[in-house]
């Protein structure tokens, strides 16, 4: 008898077409399609798959029998097949060939099983007939059927060989799409496994905007508890987590980000933001980056976002940034209340929204600086303080910080924390007026120092709170602060040691030398700071005046005591012994004294009468000549000898002229002829030129002063003298009695 | 800056100013330029502007010459620069110009 009627073979066969497209798992796939093939068509059926590889596989196992049914299964589903009988599965596999055993024998069993139990089994099984299909799909072996009949009287016949084969066309191809399901879904999985492992957050929307897909990474960075509910929030629920800025301070709405560009097919460009979760005030910068998935027919079906936590180096960059710019800043001016504003704009509002810097000043502690990005607020803020100034002793936390000199970090202001402290109720007050969120205070100090005063960062608008990271760049802000106020402070009396030192190396006032008539020129080529090399002075001797031009090589504070040793030895000298050339070997000897080579360039005169008639006494030493103007034209003077401190004997000359009454006599350093102009320098004939046609010392130095202001072109590195002296009157130049302790002197400083 | 050997002497030619700016790199050359030479030479035919600075170095290099028995000889170039001579008391025929190599244009200061 055939073993189903026609109408249920084709039904079969349905079933198994059905099972076919489905997409059931493997395993539930086997177990449908044994379901269908028994009892209808067998009553013994056992299902493999054949991986890649040539794996046999058992997929499951169906007895339809009156007993011991689930032994029958299990016992059939654990079975090996023999691999070289003669008969069976192995060999329908092999050769891709079904076979039919229309009359299953013993012998038949024998060559089957792989033992003796093995053969109980398959006897236990009362099988007629049996047949074994290869299945077959996309042109691969990918499983094999054994189907047996028996204990239902049935047997198989050819016609079932052939049906079975067709059946087992549609099973294979059930089986096959089953086994590529599970691949696909074996990948989709180790890709999904893949993405929620990732470090990075990775965001997948459709183009709507609506999230479908977030790993892990992305929940904690949204701070949200689990992927989950990052995919169920609307983007704009989301975005209302936060306060998102991009990097010059503008607020950034859903619409701005990068995957919301994607979304709408325009160009989006990895952008960085700086987020701040309203919840907590934790501010993160983030790079976003997003990338559009299109459909076959163009459209923007999906897009992919990453996002990339940056905070670390941002803050790193940025805190570096801030400290050069402030550094910068602070070292580029000494006016240190100016620079302190600066550096207070600089931090605002990348460190913190306000920004503000108090010094002590007596027992006060005044405002210096204050910034924020609202002028408004900081109007607000400075008269507040300028109604409440505060005391070093107040319980105010910039006080408090200068006393103690340790920095304060309070990362949330609450309600307790205002109202708790020191505080007055208007500067309750104001604090919730500005909605202060978070404050640090540091001291300006320098190490082993008591704080100078005291830098406060607070936040408030921004929301963003303040932490340990912001507590340490804080206090190195505070740091050079305080080195750039206190050598401001330094400088300042450096500039007045240097001012005073220089004022005791000139002469306050040519004194008046009857007869005579002064004028002079004193211009130091550096720095305010800085004492020059040159150097002038006029003193009474026996028998008259000495006046002397001298110039030390040089610059700062050597210079100033080789200037000072000079000036005095040379004084002292000429003092004593009244002669030019005798006062000069003096200084020479001192100078030859030094350990280092020491060289002075001097001009000196002494100026005597006699019989009525002036007489000028020149001596040079590496000096240029000096000028003799008169009746409008200028000569130069002097014979040229070696520069003092440099040789043990220097042959040094005087030259005597007659002064005339209207005649001057000019005495000046180097630096005038030395004098930097567009193309060349000054030069002693450009002085001769300038000199004639003086009508007397005020006159002779004002020409020069005037010419060299003329041609001077950029700045000049030497330093400038001039001393001129005018004869004026016929008869004897009055002279006092010479004394050391002349109080017309100078005091040496 | 440019340093040679012509027989016996080691030639420092300096080219530019020699002023409270670049007087220190003219002492190295004549420092490294010094070596065996029995005579060192400053050549400041092509020397531009000199001020005390230079003349400082000069006196210092003739004294250091002096302490370690050698020649310390300068060749002056410029008007200019023979008038700040002139000014720090060497005279046309001062010691310190003789003694150059004559490829080097006289020396005597001429």
């Amino acid at each position: 008898m055939s073993t189903a009627p026609e109408e249920d073979r084709f039904a079969l066969l349905a079933a198994a077409d059905e099972v076919a497209d489905g997409t059931l798992l493997l395993a539930n796939t086997a177990a449908r399609l044994l379901g269908l093939v028994v009892p209808a068509f067998a009553d013994v059926a056992t299902l493999d798959s054949i991986s890649p590889h040539g794996d046999l596989r058992r997929l499951g196992s169906r007895v339809d029998a009156p007993r011991a049914r689930e032994e029958l299964e299990a016992a059939l589903l654990r079975r090996r097949p023999l691999p070289d009988a003669p008969v069976g599965l192995p060999r329908a596999i092999v050769s891709s060939e079904s076979q039919l055993l229309a009359s299953v024998t013993d012998a038949d069993l024998h060559a089957i099983a792989s033992s003796d139990e093995d053969f109980e089994l398959l006897r236990a099984l009362e099988l007629r007939s049996a047949l074994f299909i290869p299945l077959r799909a996309r042109g691969r072996t990918v499983g094999a059927l054994a189907l047996g009949v028996g204990t239902s009287g049935r047997s198989y016949g050819e016609d079932d060989l052939r049906f079975a084969e067709v059946l087992a066309g549609r099973i294979a191809l059930a089986l096959d799409n089953a086994a590529l399901s599970q691949t696909v879904t074996g990948l989709e999985r180790r890709l999904e496994a893949t993405l929620t492992n990732l470090a990075e957050a990775v965001l997948v929307r459709e183009s709507g905007g609506q999230i479908v897909f977030a790993n892990s990474a992305a929940a904690r960075l949204l701070n949200l508890d689990s992927a989950r509910a990052v995919i169920e929030a609307t983007p704009q629920q989301l975005m209302d987590l936060y306060e998102v800025f991009d990097e010059d301070g503008r607020r950034l709405e859903l619409a701005d980000l990068p995957s919301s560009r994607a979304g709408r097919g325009e160009e989006a460009a990895p952008l960085l933001v700086r987020n701040i979760i309203r919840a907590t005030g934790d501010e993160r910068w983030l790079l976003h980056k997003a990338t559009p998935v299109f459909d076959p027919d163009g459209s923007v079906s999906l897009i992919v976002s990453v996002i990339e936590d940056l905070t670390e180096v941002k803050r790193a960059e940025l805190a570096q940034r801030v400290l050069a710019e402030a550094g910068q800043e602070l070292s580029s001016s000494l006016d240190y209340e100016r620079t302190l504003q600066r550096v207070a704009e600089l931090a605002v509002p990348r460190l913190a929204d306000w920004c503000a810097v108090a010094m002590r000043e007596g027992d006060l502690l005044p405002l210096v600086a204050l910034a924020h990005v609202d002028i408004g607020k900081v109007a607000r803020v400075r008269d507040f303080e300028a109604r409440h100034p505060v005391h070093l002793g107040d319980p105010a936390r910039a006080a408090e910080v200068v006393r103690s000199g340790e920095a304060l970090l309070i990362p949330e202001i609450t309600g307790e924390v205002v109202a708790g402290g020191p505080l007055s109720e208007e500067a309750l007050g104001l604090a919730r007026e500005l909605g202060l969120r978070s404050v640090i205070v540091v001291p300006l100090a320098l190490a082993d120092q008591p704080p100078i005063g005291a830098l406060t960062l607070a936040t408030a608008e921004s929301g963003r709170r303040l932490e340990e990271t912001d507590l340490a760049l804080a206090s190195e802000l505070g740091r050079r602060a305080a080195i750039a106020v206190e050598n401001a402070r330094l400088y300042g009396e450096l500039s007045e040691i240097a001012t005073t030192l220089q004022r005791s190396l000139l002469p306050p006032d040519l004194p008046a030398m009857p007869g005579f008539r002064m004028a002079s020129l004193y211009r130091a080529a550096g720095e305010q700071n800085e004492v020059g090399g040159d150097f002038y002075d006029v003193f009474e001797v026996p028998g008259g005046w000495m006046v002397v031009v001298g110039d030390v090589a040089g610059r700062g504070a050597e210079a100033a005591a080789l200037t000072s040793l000079s000036r005095y030895t040379f004084r002292t000298a000429g003092k004593l012994l009244g002669d030019p050339i005798a006062a000069l070997e003096q200084l020479n000897t001192a100078l030859r004294e030094s350990p280092s080579l020491s060289l002075v360039s001097v001009c000196c005169v002494r100026l005597r009468t006699g019989d009525g008639d002036a007489y000028a006494d020149l001596v040079l030493a590496g000096h240029p000549p000096a000028y003799h103007v008169r009746r409008g034209s200028s000569r130069p003077v002097g014979v040229f000898a070696p520069f003092l401190g440099a040789y043990e004997h220097g042959g040094w000359e005087a030259t005597t002229i007659k002064l005339d009454p209207g005649d001057q006599l000019i005495l000046y350093t180097d630096g005038v002829i030395d004098t930097v102009g567009v193309e060349e320098r000054f030069g002693e004939e450009r002085l001769a030129r300038t000199l004639s046609g003086a009508t007397g010392a005020a006159d002779a130095v004002r020409r020069i002063e005037h010419a060299l202001v003329e041609f001077a072109h950029g700045s000049q590195v030497d330093d400038t003298a001039v001393i001129a002296v005018e004869r004026t009157s016929a008869g004897p130049v009055e002279t006092r009695a010479p004394g050391l302790d002349d109080p017309a002197r100078v005091a040496p400083n | 800056m440019d340093t040679r050997r012509i027989g016996d002497a080691a030639v420092v030619s300096v080219g530019g100013d020699i002023d409270l700016t670049t007087f220190a790199a003219v002492q190295s050359a004549l420092d490294a330029a010094r070596g065996q030479c029995t005579v060192l030479v400053l050549d400041l035919r092509a020397a531009g502007f000199m001020d005390t600075s230079g003349l400082r170095l000069v006196i210092s290099q003739q004294q250091r010459a002096e302490a370690d028995d050698y020649r310390f000889v300068v060749v002056p170039g410029s008007d200019r620069i023979r008038r700040l001579f002139e000014i720090a008391g060497f005279r046309k025929g001062h010691p310190l110009f003789a003694g150059a190599p004559t490829e080097l244009d006289g020396g005597d200061g001429a």
